[in-house]
């Protein structure tokens, strides 16, 4: 009798397992996790100037960028834009609304040059580091265009999404020039990535069985073609629950976590001495950040980040912009709740189409004028 | 073939029905191709390592089992020979050509490091071990040799077992063949539900701690706070137990649904009382293969035959501190070609040397007192103990472990917040899983609407969250042993 009442209980369960899938994905809501900082008041925007694609994020779309160029470029001398999702990212957006990359694009082609943006969200500055190293072998990049955020000195690891690029044996070589180079190029292989389904079989016969039987049960089975949205949503859940037991928001104060800002400084460090070595002019400057409010920083710790950021730059013989305060309280806004429940919260990295004018015109000037000492 | 895979079920759904209609000798024909052809999905080249084993070792026992006193022992020779040679070649070749060449070049002899890469086959740790205990066994005339080639080699390559154990001895496996059961829907309904709770703590818990690990252990040692060195020798102590446990849950349900039960090889081995504990708990099929092959006749002490008990009677005996230091060495370097693993055994006979001395001074406290207190002394040792086991060096190691003991690197935090927060609520859900377990789930009769309600919704849980993390996004951290 206990045996078979447990063995209903499993059927049940399983059933149930299913049953629970289908009550979810009929909240046909597909979060990205990467994207969710941005919420439902602020948008990505990719721009594709004139059928020529002029911004992507990372190897996922990075060859059609790179074939733009090919076909359009021309041999212009490349301007290279690497950012966060400030750089992708409008703010309450509005029809014909352009980024600051797509502004910056146009107004480089009067001059004959081409200006190339790639962003990913919370990009830290080793992924910038091996962004750049690919760009360099793909494009002749003459000058790179580099903001530092404070909050993505937090952030660490290689997104699979970057991942392809290490297989390329010259953008290792390029990496190899620095010690953190090296080690990020050898370690990659042997670390985990939850981003790679199939990173468990690299090597093994049961590889290509594991994609042909993921792809038919994809086209047969909705719940199984719906997982990477029911991933996002779980962690979603668990992000905003942390946050509501918390009380974490997007103005809580953020502190430096040293393991990660000593990598990330070191990654700063030898991607300018990268570019140094390969004759590339650099313009490195501090976002732009909301000053209306009390910063979500630790005052001490963002000074102290901005000064060693500049020195660097400075004693690398590179130009460095403090752009924190050309756009004014109007063009921020607010972003979805980060929380179980909670109103929207104020926005302090995204900001309006109108901040990205600003934004393209302090960039464009800032090159003109390192141009023009040239 | 990796577990946590679509292609894994497949080959259980093809394989389990056609099992119980099949005849006796047609169901280990099939057992024996299922269990090459889910090794061969690994690498199809190392099938032939595999067979090799496997055959000396059936031969060997066979002469061994009508041969003189003198001639077994050669046979047994022979039979060790073979698999340590299997061993030393694939696992640990290079590991001595490396250390000679650094020796020879300490005492100037300007040698170049050898750069040639031997892939290791896997599982061959576990197997090499199985078949070695077969013919130790039968040479000590604990058992028979099995005439029957098709059952010995089904029990050394039965598929749940193959690459990562539990390592069973023949006693264990051959007479449940033998047995030819009769199909029961129980075998399915018990084997899926650990085959569940595997993939649970693989895909869903193992498998999203690992990121966090590997990040923390690649931080550089000076912006470590002690803190961060405690949170992740707990964070890899979780991620290796819910990784490892995991397949042991996978296997024992696999071999489950072909009506063969296994023996456990975990029991909350973090909730062990003493070190000795721990090993009665922890890996218990090695643990108790450590113990009659290595430990008791370096002891010389009488051994057991079976792969249950863990390291119980080893550990309780006051014999040999060089035979505990010696088992210790070999089974760290069982377990990887490098000096950290070595570390690590030394350091866990280290802890067992030390539980024989202290614990006779709580001989007058509460039993009680002694068992929860045992708890809260012994798990950050064992979880310390892990270190070397992650490390990517001694060098690595000892600095972390030199973090501990600077007061001054208590004051700060170099982790992103989230690592704290899960390690934490891992320590509490382990904690209280066994509590719940124990009071909600066995002395409540009175809730049994409630307990079968909650059951349901677990495994419901447990099923939506495994069909959305199924992803074989990396192998089980044993596979490398």
């Amino acid at each position: 009798m206990t045996l078979k009442t447990n063995n209903i209980r499993t059927a049940l369960g399983f059933l149930g397992g299913v049953a629970l899938l289908y009550v979810f994905m009929s909240n046909d809501n597909p979060v990205q996790f990467e994207e969710l900082a941005l919420g439902e008041t602020t948008e990505p925007v990719y721009t594709i100037v004139d059928v020529k694609k002029i911004h992507c994020s990372d190897m996922r779309n990075s060859r059609e960028c790179i074939a733009a160029y090919e076909e359009f470029g021309r041999e212009q001398p490349v301007s290279l834009w690497l950012g966060n999702s400030q750089v992708h990212a409008i703010n309450q957006p509005k029809p014909n609304d352009e980024t600051a990359a797509t502004k910056l694009h146009r107004r480089f082609q009067l001059h004959d040059k081409y200006f190339l943006t790639y962003s990913q969200p919370n990009a830290n500055l080793q992924e910038h580091y091996i962004l750049f190293a690919h760009m360099i072998t793909n494009i002749p990049v003459k000058t790179l265009v580099l903001p530092v955020v404070f909050d993505d000195m937090r952030e660490d690891g290689i997104r699979t999404s970057l991942s392809s690029s290490l297989s390329d044996p010259i953008v290792v070589q390029q990496l190899g020039q620095g010690e953190l180079g090296l080690k990020l190029s050898e370690n990659y292989l042997s670390q985990s990535r939850p981003e790679n389904d199939l990173a468990g079989l690299n090597d093994t016969e049961q590889e290509r069985v594991e994609r042909v039987l993921s792809e038919i049960l994809s086209e047969s089975w909705s719940v199984w073609a719906s997982r990477p949205s029911f991933r996002g949503q779980f962690l979603n859940f668990l992000y905003m629950s942390r946050n509501w037991i918390f009380g974490i928001n997007p103005s809580t104060t953020r502190k430096i976590i040293p393991g990660r800002y000593v990598l990330n400084i070191q990654a700063f460090s030898e991607i300018l001495d990268l570019a140094a070595n390969k004759g590339i002019e650099v313009l490195v400057y501090i976002v732009p950040l909301r000053n209306d409010v009390k910063r979500p920083y630790h005052a001490d710790q963002y000074e102290a980040f901005k000064s060693e950021i500049e020195t660097i730059t400075l004693q690398k013989g590179f130009d460095f912009s403090n752009f924190e305060n050309i756009v004014p309280p109007d063009f921020w806004g607010f972003k979805s709740s980060t929380t179980i429940g909670g109103d929207l919260e104020l926005d302090f990295m995204h900001f309006t189409a109108d901040g990205h004018r600003l934004l393209a015109e302090s960039i464009y000037r800032k090159l003109l004028e390192m141009g023009s000492k040239q | 073939m990796i577990f946590n895979s679509l292609t894994y079920l497949v080959l259980l759904a093809v394989v389990v029905p056609l099992y119980w209609i099949l005849s006796y000798r047609a169901r280990l024909l099939l057992i024996f191709t299922a269990s090459i052809t889910f090794y061969g999905f690994w690498r199809v080249e190392f099938i032939p390592v595999l067979i090799f084993s496997v055959v000396v070792d059936w031969w060997v026992a066979l002469r061994m089992y009508s041969a003189s006193e003198k001639k077994r022992f050669r046979l047994l020779l022979i039979s060790i020979g073979a698999n340590i040679g299997l061993l030393f070649y694939f696992k640990y070749l290079m590991f001595f050509v490396d250390n000679s060449v650094s020796l020879a070049n300490i005492f100037g002899a300007k040698l170049d490091p050898v750069l040639v890469n031997i892939i290791l086959p896997l599982g061959i740790s576990f197997y090499t071990f199985q078949t070695i205990s077969y013919t130790v066994d039968v040479y000590r005339r604990h058992i028979n040799p099995e005439t029957d080639f098709l059952l010995y080699a089904c029990y050394v390559t039965f598929f749940p077992q193959l690459v990562a154990g539990p390592i069973l001895r023949v006693s264990e496996v051959i007479k449940q063949f033998v047995e030819r059961k009769a199909f029961c829907l129980n075998h399915i309904f018990v084997g899926s539900r650990r085959i569940l709770y595997g993939l649970f703590l693989k895909v869903v818990v193992a498998d999203n701690i690992a990121p966090l690990v590997d990040q923390g252990y690649s931080m550089p040692i000076e912006s470590m706070s002690a803190l961060d060195v405690w949170t992740l020798a707990f964070l890899f102590g979780f991620q290796i137990y819910f990784d490892f446990s995991a397949y042991s849950h996978i296997a024992l349900g696999s071999a489950r649904l072909l009506g063969i039960v296994f023996p456990e090889n975990f029991n909350f081995p973090y909730l062990a009382s003493s070190p000795r504990d721990f090993w009665r708990r922890w890996h218990i099929s090695l643990s108790s293969w450590i113990r009659d092959y290595l430990y008791l006749p370096l002891a010389r002490v009488k051994v057991l035959d079976r792969s249950v008990g863990g390291l119980s009677i080893a550990t309780s005996k006051k014999g040999d501190g060089r035979a505990l230091y010696a088992t210790w060495a070999i089974m760290g370097l069982w377990h990887g070609a490098n000096w950290t693993f070595v570390l690590w055994g030394i350091y866990h006979a280290l802890m067992i040397s030390v539980y024989r001395v202290v614990s006779p001074l709580g001989n007058g406290l509460n039993e009680k007192f002694k068992s929860v207190g045992g708890v809260f002394l012994t798990l950050p040792f064992m979880m310390l103990g892990w270190i070397p086991f992650r490390a990517e060096s001694l060098n690595q190691t000892f600095a972390m472990w030199g973090k501990v003991f600077d007061l001054n690197a208590y004051f700060w935090l170099g982790m992103r917040e989230n690592t704290y927060l899960i390690t934490f609520i891992l320590l509490i859900g382990m904690f209280s899983s066994s509590f719940l377990r124990k009071v909600f789930f066995t002395n409540s009769p009175l809730l049994s609407r409630g307990k079968q309600l909650l059951d349901i919704t677990a495994i419901a849980v447990m099923v939506a969250l495994v069909i959305v993390f199924l992803r074989p996004i990396s192998q089980f951290i044993y596979f490398q042993f």
